[in-house]
């Protein structure tokens, strides 16, 4: 470490003039830092540079404040007679696209060498600092498959990683609009729509007693709705738009059903709701085994004119693997928000719980 | 040519050159050029974590649905190219016979791991911010350094990229036949074979924000996608953008690992040792 105090030492002067330094003790030190520069190649001083300890970077921290004054042509000591810095670039009258030569500049050795210091530690830390946060923000699964073996995985760690998320969510509310369309296509753009209920599709039975349970009313009553009762009682809108899944596939489908709006305006949830809760009571797991669905749609988004509770798909009523008798067709969201066979919706203030929410994927999952 | 002017190290230089270096040792100072914005510097390191976590994560949900499927094999049951890629790996490549999955084998080696969409799309998320924030600090460096003169490109670079071609192409018989090959001689920051790489990967990294952003809100940025040829093709074209980064890169660490010190340091402390003789001259006179 004795670059680093040559390099303290010879910087100070010329930060703070009358600095508190004996004049004999500079002048003794200084001959030192001379010799010293003549002798190594520079490039040889810098690689042995950086592996530096850890106290050098504090050091250096605290040195750090000087190195851009001595680069200018700032005012100079006695003792600092030689010329630190100098530029020996040339002007000469260029276009203003056309490439300019690199400044060239004359740097005194040891303030080359202690810039080369400082950005060499600086970018070490850069690596570990990367390191680290690879660390913290993998799972263990791959961090132990790469040969790393400590459990990592944190209460931090899921709250950073929901706040990025929850960034990107704001996101997509801030682009979302009531009044934007999503594209509309042609019966010849039909694609085969697969039966998502991953091989546990529920039993048929539930369909003939099948009823809509509506809570959170303005009212304060719950009601029920049989499928004769909405498809007279609301005018049926036909769409045929693409439903994405989280997964990445995308299917465009032939809808028809009537506007979640429509049931808004009928039956107006209680003034301070601000969410529904769509659920499924009829939803399996992949072993059959009863799996509520529920998911969380903000009123907003129910208001969108393409947001349908569907009774038909390609021009037929719904069958079972489509949901019947009633879906969610929310097309300005992922494809994991339009439940299947609705069971009940219930208006609410507080966002609700949402099923995929609690299994790490987004909140609002706005498209 | 370049030249590196190192103080106490004429003896580097060419002999040609003697009448420009002879004056060095005298002087106080070594002569360097400064190369790459302090912000440039950063955000290209910055690219490294980025682009992995962002391959990792974008391969983890590639996984979830490959782009790249044919009917199911009536051998394998493989329905995905990526799977049966590690089917051959296992079946051909040594000391893979016994690996336990073949059909992962691909996701396994470049992915997160298995059953990690979630968590795979927040990391994906976190890194695509994090990445459109880094570009637009290089931009600034760019702008702020004045380096973004050196990467536009020009009129010559066709028949200079031509030049370079045919150097890179005749340099391993040329050093296997011991026969002096030199380098082309531009006086310019970068030959027209790196302009073309270094003002490429900035519009490659735009195209995939862009691309990402269509494929992430296809309803609201339709038209984005759109612009791609729609939501499927949008996703090809962000999955082969990504091959582009890994075919920049192999190149790219391989060339500036045979450029030399001067070269990557450069890249960390900003400023060179190579100075064009033609400022020492001005200079001088």
């Amino acid at each position: 470490m004795n670059h680093n105090e040559n390099c303290d030492d010879s910087l100070q002067p010329k930060d703070k003039p009358s600095t508190n330094l004996e004049p004999k003790q500079r002048r003794a030190k200084l001959p030192k830092a001379d010799s010293e520069d003549a002798n190594p190649p520079l490039p040889a001083a810098t690689e042995n540079e950086k592996p530096a300890a850890v106290e050098a970077i504090t050091k250096q921290l605290i040195a750090d404040r000087s190195p851009s004054p001595s680069v200018g042509p700032g005012p100079q000591t006695d003792e600092m007679a030689t010329v630190v810095a100098k530029s020996v670039s040339v002007k000469t009258p260029q276009s203003f696209f056309g490439e300019q030569p690199l400044p060239a500049l004359e740097i005194a050795p040891r303030v080359l060498r202690y810039q080369s210091r400082r950005d060499f530690l600086a970018f070490g830390a850069g690596t570990l600092a990367a390191l680290a946060g690879a660390g913290f923000l993998l799972p263990r699964d791959t961090l132990s498959r790469s040969g790393v073996r400590r459990n990592m995985d944190s209460a931090e760690k899921e709250w950073f990683l929901n706040k990025a998320l929850r960034i990107d969510d704001d996101v997509a509310e801030a682009l979302y609009s009531v009044n934007r369309s999503v594209p509309t296509y042609t019966k010849s753009q039909i694609t085969p729509l697969k039966n998502n209920y991953n091989g546990s599709t529920p039993d048929p039975g539930y369909i003939p007693g099948w009823k809509l349970t509506l809570d959170g009313l303005v009212s304060g009553l719950s009601i029920s709705l049989d499928i004769r009762n909405l498809l007279t009682r609301f005018s049926v809108h036909e769409q045929i738009t693409r439903l994405v899944c989280v997964e990445g596939w995308s299917a465009i489908a032939w809808w028809a059903g009537l506007r979640f709006d429509d049931l808004l305006r009928a039956h107006p949830p209680m003034s301070q709701a601000k969410w529904a809760s769509v659920e499924s009571s009829v939803n399996l797991d992949a072993s059959g085994n009863p799996d509520p669905y529920f998911m969380s749609v903000d009123l907003a988004t129910a208001r969108h004119p393409q947001t349908l509770l569907v009774t038909h798909f390609n021009g037929q009523p719904l069958t079972v693997e489509h949901g019947a008798p009633l879906r969610l067709l929310v097309p300005v969201k992922l494809g994991l928000k339009n439940v299947k066979a609705i069971t009940r919706i219930t208006y609410v203030a507080e966002e609700p719980r949402d099923y995929w929410a609690e299994r790490g994927y987004s909140r609002y999952d706005g498209i | 040519m370049r030249l590196r002017f190192q103080k106490l190290s004429t003896s580097a230089a060419l002999p040609n050159d003697a009448k420009s270096t002879s004056t060095l040792p005298e002087q106080a100072g070594v002569l360097v050029v400064r190369k790459h914005h302090f912000l440039v510097r950063w955000s290209h390191w910055l690219n490294v974590p980025i682009l992995l976590g962002l391959i990792l994560s974008g391969i983890s949900i590639y996984w979830a649905s490959p782009i790249y499927q044919h009917k199911p094999d009536p051998n394998t049951g493989s329905f995905d190219v990526a799977a049966d890629i590690g089917i051959w790996i296992c079946a051909h490549v040594p000391g893979q016979h016994h690996y336990s999955s073949p059909p992962d084998w691909i996701y396994n080696h470049m992915s997160l791991g298995p059953g990690m969409l979630a968590l795979a799309l927040r990391l994906h998320w976190l890194c695509a911010y994090s990445l459109m924030l880094n570009g637009i600090v290089y931009l600034a460096g760019l702008i702020m350094g004045g380096g973004w003169r050196s990467l536009l490109p020009r009129r010559t670079d066709l028949l200079d990229a031509l030049r370079m071609f045919r150097y890179y192409l005749g340099f391993p018989f040329a050093k296997l036949a011991r026969r002096h090959w030199p380098h082309p001689v531009f006086n310019t920051k970068y030959n027209a074979l790196q302009r073309a790489a270094y003002f490429s990967v900035p519009i490659a990294g735009l195209l995939s924000v862009a691309t990402g952003w269509a494929i992430h809100k296809p309803m609201q940025f339709h038209w984005l996608a759109a612009l791609f040829g729609g939501y499927n093709a949008a996703r090809v074209w962000h999955f082969w953008l990504m091959w582009l980064y890994i075919f920049f890169v192999v190149p790219h660490v391989i060339l500036v690992l045979a450029d030399g010190w001067d070269t990557l340091r450069s890249m960390i402390v900003g400023w060179s040792m190579r100075a064009e003789r033609s400022e020492v001259v001005a200079n001088e006179s």
